[in-house]
């Protein structure tokens, strides 16, 4: 009787062992951080800090907007793969991301934002220097904005990188 | 008088429309190499391509998304100055578990209802995830086609699932 009972244990632990292994569930409870470093010499390199895609359909626009800041400390706006439509007066924006603005292709009104400069050129890589004050917590998106007729031309939604 | 104001009006017409036409036909392209470094004078094209005179080029990214398994974070593929390929995972998050690999995957994407990977889906190996929080990098093997594999998935091998996936998109 004793025996039977001790095989039963035996078979119910190897039970046990072998969906422990399976299924590990301790993990779930159990975290492994780990912290590498960047691949390679980044740290001498600007870092990346937020980016986002280009994107405008009636005028067509593409590329990405990548927000850097630089080793000395200073934080700027790099457009790369860019090409929007060219057109008069056209400048570069930061606005909040809940900025009903974004969504529609012409301003009403005031816009909230945060000027970066008259676009420097339709197609090709670009940088703007940020203010120094510059909330990007606040202000998550990057508009192409034609001042005259007031065109959103293209906008990209900022993400962490 | 009436012939002297429409002459007026056409003209401011014709003015109107010849500041409003050659800013869209220009197209000022400036493309600027920024892995060259040559002694140009222009001071502004000069600062542009100093700040990115970069010996690692960043080639493709993507957020990580897996609700069953809360994923997030950032997959980034780097390539070094000697040509080597390196994902990087950043703000990297996910759900321990047994078994768990990092691989690249040949579609566009994978959905959270597709948690469980098909098996005639073509699937790289780059390693066994090193911790499932953390910034984290994978070597990609030499002569990896990026164009047919376009995702990073956090996979877990015993029970065939993607615990999270990452499309990559041009950088």
């Amino acid at each position: 009787m004793s025996r039977n009972r001790s095989i039963l244990v035996l078979i119910g632990v190897s039970v046990l062992v072998g969906a422990w292994w399976a299924f590990r569930p301790e993990k779930l409870f159990i975290n492994q951080k780990v912290n590498e470093a960047a691949p390679m010499a980044l740290s001498s390199e600007p870092e990346a800090l937020y980016t986002g895609k280009l994107e405008g359909k009636i005028h067509q626009t593409s590329g990405r907007a990548t927000v850097y800041k630089s080793t000395d400390g200073k934080e700027y706006l790099r457009l790369s793969d860019f090409t929007t439509s060219n057109g008069p007066d056209v400048h570069v924006l930061l606005l909040r991301a809940e900025d009903k603005a974004l969504g529609g292709e012409i301003v009403k009104g005031e816009l909230d934002g945060v000027e970066l400069g008259a676009l420097k050129g339709n197609q090709g890589d670009q940088n703007y220097d940020l203010p120094a004050s510059v909330d990007l917590n606040k202000y998550q998106a990057v508009a192409i904005y034609c001042e005259r007729f007031h065109a959103i031309f293209g906008v990209a939604r900022l993400e962490r990188f | 008088m009436v012939r002297m104001i429409k002459g007026g009006l056409a003209f401011t017409a014709l003015a109107g429309a010849l500041l409003l036409q050659p800013t869209l036909r220009a197209q000022d392209n400036m493309k600027q190499d920024s892995m060259k470094q040559d002694d140009m004078k222009h001071d502004k094209m000069q600062d542009d391509k100093m700040m990115h005179d970069v010996k690692a080029k960043t080639l493709e990214t993507g957020k990580f998304h897996g609700k069953v398994h809360a994923t997030s974070g950032r997959a980034t593929v780097y390539q070094e100055a000697d040509g080597k390929l390196v994902l990087r995972l950043t703000n990297f998050k996910t759900s321990n578990g047994p078994d768990v690999h990092v691989i690249l995957v040949a579609t566009t994407d994978a959905m959270d209802d597709a948690n469980f990977l098909k098996d005639n889906t073509d699937k790289l190996q780059l390693g066994k995830l090193k911790g499932n929080e953390g910034d984290q990098n994978y070597e990609i093997p030499a002569g990896t086609d990026l164009t047919k594999f376009r995702t990073v998935s956090i996979y877990c091998e015993r029970f065939n699932a993607n615990f999270g996936a990452a499309p990559l998109e041009k950088f």
